[in-house]
């Protein structure tokens, strides 16, 4: 072979190579994104998944002792039970939106491994934080009275 | 030796990837709708910045423009402004209402805001912040579409458009009563 | 006042650069003199009229002038007083300012440098660079003018995001923006070259210093990001391989594969076509990272705002890229090389094979990064693609570039004799293999490890038997060890700054390396009190206390971190409320150590302070990427001094 067909040789074994590594790091690390309503239709354990959704009013329980936290994500018209080791990030609540990244389990819900809480950038938050005001909350802290 | 038209084939070859990133402005990113959609409204009943009173169960029959905004939300709730009183100046005999609903601010800086952006229509504030807390509002501005028969229809999060108003406001009026 | 003031500097600005780029290229092509001297003038009024809008912007800040739209939504009363002025460029329109206040100052260094000494290149030069400008001064007229005004005037304004009001982020953009900016200046001068045929290897000559810089602060800006990442996000990481971060580390990858095929055209006047499509390449990726940030076509944490600049973005590129490409294919038949590859197992050939492994790592995260929207578009399924993608491509080229970075320096140009391969590789090889045995006696079992750790000697191998033998030779001239180490740094800085670069880079391959494989955590809920433990570690909660400060509450956490060993220490990891924030945003505490780092985050706690939860950190090795900055720095120093040390 040629010097110059050598390289082009080598070049395209490496070239290949890297072809099938971007293959197979899309196939394994494709997150597909999905509503509850999506989700529920065809849930595949196998699959990573970014489920997004607004985190059902009354459904949310934290456990601090077992780090356990649980909740539900519906988009309106479906509901999907998840559950999560950790605590929560800061901007996630009941009635609010939230997208959490996982996979479906066998036994009916949904593993998350990572909670991302949506937050726009568009508005702001009333100056007395939330209920509960963050103002109480400093002094229920500092044993004054919240009264 | 190359052939001549070859070497264009470089700058073509930039051509299929520009297309490609023009193709990702029309992609939408995914909202996630309120939980509040299709429920009814919870109702209230205020005392505008005027003293009169204020009631959402009054309001049912006509299509309601409900709008939380507070003076210290910058640089949203100053963008909207003009485009809620715009709104309310063209739709008011149409009948709609629009209602806005001042969330945690001080009275004087709140009369200021209306008066400098002149608007017409009633503006409440909510002092125990219980309005806020119904409607799931978490910051300003925001602005729920509420249909005749009292339920909520559509929630605009952040400043509204004079176009996202009148698409709303037109759909939900040519709903039959 | 000011909005009105500012506005009209801008639109002045723009004006004057439009002008400057028609009247430097008029001046080329006429060969009138006039022209250029008010292309000239035109690049210094734009410059005094940009620094006036940074000082007039300044000036709002300081006097809280909330009738500055910008100025009302990234500050309050409450804001201190240095982030006042940083929060220039804490947002989108403001960081558009400094990037053309950049830009202006490269150009004007570059009318002082160059207008004697290169005059056929010169006014081409001067026309590219300022119709890069007038881009970006276009930008600030319309889709995004920092100048807006705000009516009516607010009592108070919003603030700065906190997550912005970090030392951290005073710095990265400014670093990262003197890089983006910096490889205009060879891409300018690249153009002019293929515009008057002026193809040879003056241009890169020329060069050379502004791409030596422009990298180091890439890298520079790369490694702060990461730095803020680390102890301000609360997740202990450093890179996300986030598409912001991406799109910054795409010019990093085709800059470095640039400042080596260049040396390949010096030596050997070959890759000329290659090098010119690199540079081109760089400056449409600064643009493409730019546009990316800021159109909103693929979601980031870091994204800045939508609207229509991604649109103006977008056409730019395309200009850039079409222009500079079509200009390239015009002139192919200059471009042919004068060498040929002798062997495969040269230094043109080990640089060659440098390159080829950086372009495929660009392409690798250009694909990642897009791939998203080609899913969307073609199957209309909407994807993410993780970390997990970007790693399992991209570790095994890192680890391929860093095996090339022994051979590269020392490999003899054209054919390496079997016996010059020797002679250069044999310790350094059996040194790596020596340590990758050691490493596994001692324990150490993950295979990338042990992999990444033998090369990273093989490599240090390499560079400490290239010195000892130089500085051998000197010392026959009759020098001592540290007269004869210090001259033969000077003179030949150029080779010998690459060197500590790449040992700053070995340096970073170390505690990517240690970092990936050894950091552990946990997570746990401790009653006041009680203890919880990681790796020899305990940490003791001992209370929750509040504090107002000037623009935030604080509720801060009092943590005892013991390790058996002497002395313990106290950590405070908070959460601080911010009156403009919906929720808490968490403050991180940390102790840094040259192995490891513990690092501490504050997670949900009771509201009588009874009980709290909290993630413990060991970070092992993360300290060398900041040390590895630290040796680059040094290098890029070296490398970049003046050629008129020539001792004797």
């Amino acid at each position: 072979m040629s010097r110059r067909g050598k390289f082009a040789a080598g070049g395209l074994v490496i070239a290949a190579a890297i072809a099938y590594l971007i293959w197979a790091g899309v196939s394994q690390s494709v997150v597909y994104f999905v509503t509850p309503s999506e989700l529920l239709a065809a849930p595949t354990p196998s699959k990573t998944y970014r489920l997004g959704g607004f985190v059902q009013a009354g459904s949310l329980k934290w456990e601090p002792k077992s780090l356990d936290l649980s909740f539900t994500l519906s988009d309106g018209k479906a509901s999907v039970p998840v559950r999560h080791k950790g605590t929560p990030p800061d901007l996630f609540a009941e009635e609010r939106g939230a997208v959490v990244e996982g996979s479906w389990t066998t036994e009916g819900y949904f593993k998350a491994s990572l909670i991302m809480a949506k937050h726009s950038e568009e508005y702001k938050a009333p100056p007395d934080g939330a209920e509960p005001g963050y103002k109480e909350l400093i002094k229920s802290l500092r044993g004054e009275s919240t009264q | 030796m190359k052939a001549p038209a070859l070497k264009w084939a470089i700058p073509a070859a930039v051509v299929p990837v520009l297309v490609l990133l023009a193709y990702g402005f029309r992609t939408d990113p995914r909202e996630i709708p309120s939980p509040l959609l299709g429920r009814p409204a919870a109702a209230f009943s205020l005392t505008t910045f005027a003293g009169t009173p204020l009631s959402l169960e009054d309001l049912r029959g006509k299509v309601v423009m409900l709008n939380f905004w507070a003076s210290w939300c910058i640089p949203a709730c100053y963008d909207e402004a003009p485009a809620l009183e715009r709104t309310w100046r063209a739709y008011k005999d149409k009948g709609v209402m629009v209602v806005g609903i001042n969330v945690q601010d001080k009275e004087a800086a709140a009369l200021e805001f209306l008066r400098r952006f002149e608007h017409s229509f009633p503006n409440a504030p909510d002092p125990r912040g219980r309005v806020s807390v119904d409607y799931g509002v978490y910051g300003v501005p925001e602005t729920f579409f509420i249909d005749r028969k009292g339920r909520v229809r559509f929630k605009h999060v952040g400043a509204l458009t004079d176009e996202i108003a009148r698409r709303q406001l037109d759909a939900l009026l040519e709903e039959p009563s | 006042m000011i909005p009105e003031l500012g506005y009209g500097a801008t639109v002045a600005a723009l004006l004057l650069t439009l002008w400057g780029t028609v009247a430097a290229a008029a001046s080329a092509r006429t060969g009138r003199a006039a022209l250029l001297r008010s292309g000239e003038r035109a690049a210094v009024g734009a410059f005094a009229l940009i620094t006036a809008c940074i000082a007039l912007m300044i000036y709002a800040f300081l006097a809280f002038d909330f009738s500055v739209r910008y100025v009302a939504i990234n500050t309050n009363l409450g804001t201190p007083f240095y982030y006042r002025v940083t929060a220039l460029w804490g947002a989108l329109e403001g960081s558009i300012v400094l990037w053309a206040w950049m830009l202006a100052i490269y150009t004007l260094i570059v009318v002082i440098r160059y207008r004697r000494s290169q005059p056929e290149l010169y006014p081409w030069v001067l026309s590219v660079m300022l119709g890069v400008l007038a881009f970006f001064l276009l930008i600030m007229t319309i889709p995004a003018p920092p100048f807006e005004r705000l009516t009516p005037i607010p009592a108070d304004g919003r603030g700065l995001n906190p997550l912005l009001q970090d030392a951290g982020m005073i710095t990265h953009p400014v670093a990262l923006y003197l890089g983006f900016t910096g490889f205009t200046v060879p891409f300018a001068f690249a153009m002019a070259a293929l515009i008057v045929r002026r193809t040879g290897e003056e241009w890169i000559t020329i060069t050379r210093r502004w791409t030596i810089i422009a990298w180091y602060f890439l890298a520079l800006g790369l490694l702060i990001g990461g730095w803020w990442s680390y102890h301000v996000l609360g997740w202990g990481g450093y890179w996300a391989w986030d598409p912001v971060e991406n799109a910054a580390f795409m010019p990093f990858l085709t800059a470095t594969a640039f400042l080596h095929s260049v040396m390949v055209q010096e030596r050997r006047r070959m890759l000329k076509l290659w090098n010119l499509s690199l540079i081109i390449l760089t400056f449409g990726l600064t643009i493409f990272g730019t546009f990316l940030t800021r159109s909103g076509i693929i979601g980031s944490v870091h994204s800045f705002t939508q609207g229509t600049i991604g649109y103006f973005f977008l056409g730019f590129l395309a200009l850039v890229l079409l222009g500079s490409f079509s200009l390239l294919a015009s002139r192919m038949e200059r471009l042919r090389a004068e060498g040929v590859l002798d062997s495969v197992v040269s230094r043109e050939s080990t640089f060659l094979l440098n390159n080829l492994f950086l372009v495929a790592a660009t392409f690798t995260v250009f694909f990642g990064t897009v791939f998203p929207l080609i899913s969307e578009a073609v199957r209309g399924v909407k994807i993410s693609v993780g970390a997990p993608f970007f790693n399992l491509v991209n570790i095994p080229v890192f680890l391929a570039l860093l095996f090339l970075m022994g051979v590269g320096p020392l490999i003899a140009w054209r054919r390496a004799s079997a016996e010059n391969l020797k002679r250069n590789f044999l310790k350094p090889v059996v040194a790596g293999l020596v340590a990758a045995a050691a490493l596994r006696a001692l324990g150490v079992a993950n295979g990338l490890v042990l992999t990444a750790m033998a090369l990273v000697v093989f490599v240090a191998g390499t560079i400490a038997l290239d010195l000892f033998r130089a500085v051998r030779a000197r010392r026959r001239s009759g020098d001592d060890w540290g007269a004869a180490t210090w001259g033969l740094l000077l003179r030949q800085n150029r080779r010998y700054g690459g060197f500590i670069v790449h040992l700053g880079i070995l340096v970073i391959a170390l505690g990517v390396a240690g970092s990936q494989a050894w950091s552990v955590q946990k997570e746990v809920t401790l009653d006041k009190g009680q203890s919880m433990e990681l790796a020899g570690y305990q940490v003791r909660f001992d209370g929750l206390s509040a504090s107002e400060e000037s623009n935030h509450a604080k509720v801060t956490g009092t943590f005892t971190v013991t390790n058996g060993r002497a002395g313990g220490y106290m950590l405070y990891p908070a959460k601080k409320f911010y009156a403009q924030e919906q929720n808490p945003i968490a403050y991180v505490d940390y102790r840094l150590g040259w192995i490891e780092d513990v690092y501490l985050v504050l997670g949900d706690f009771a509201r009588d302070g009874s009980h709290a939860t909290v993630k413990l950190q060991v970070n092992r090795m993360v300290s060398w990427l900041w040390l590895g900055g630290l040796v680059l720095t040094f290098g890029a120093a070296l490398a970049i001094l003046p050629d008129a040390r020539r001792a004797a």
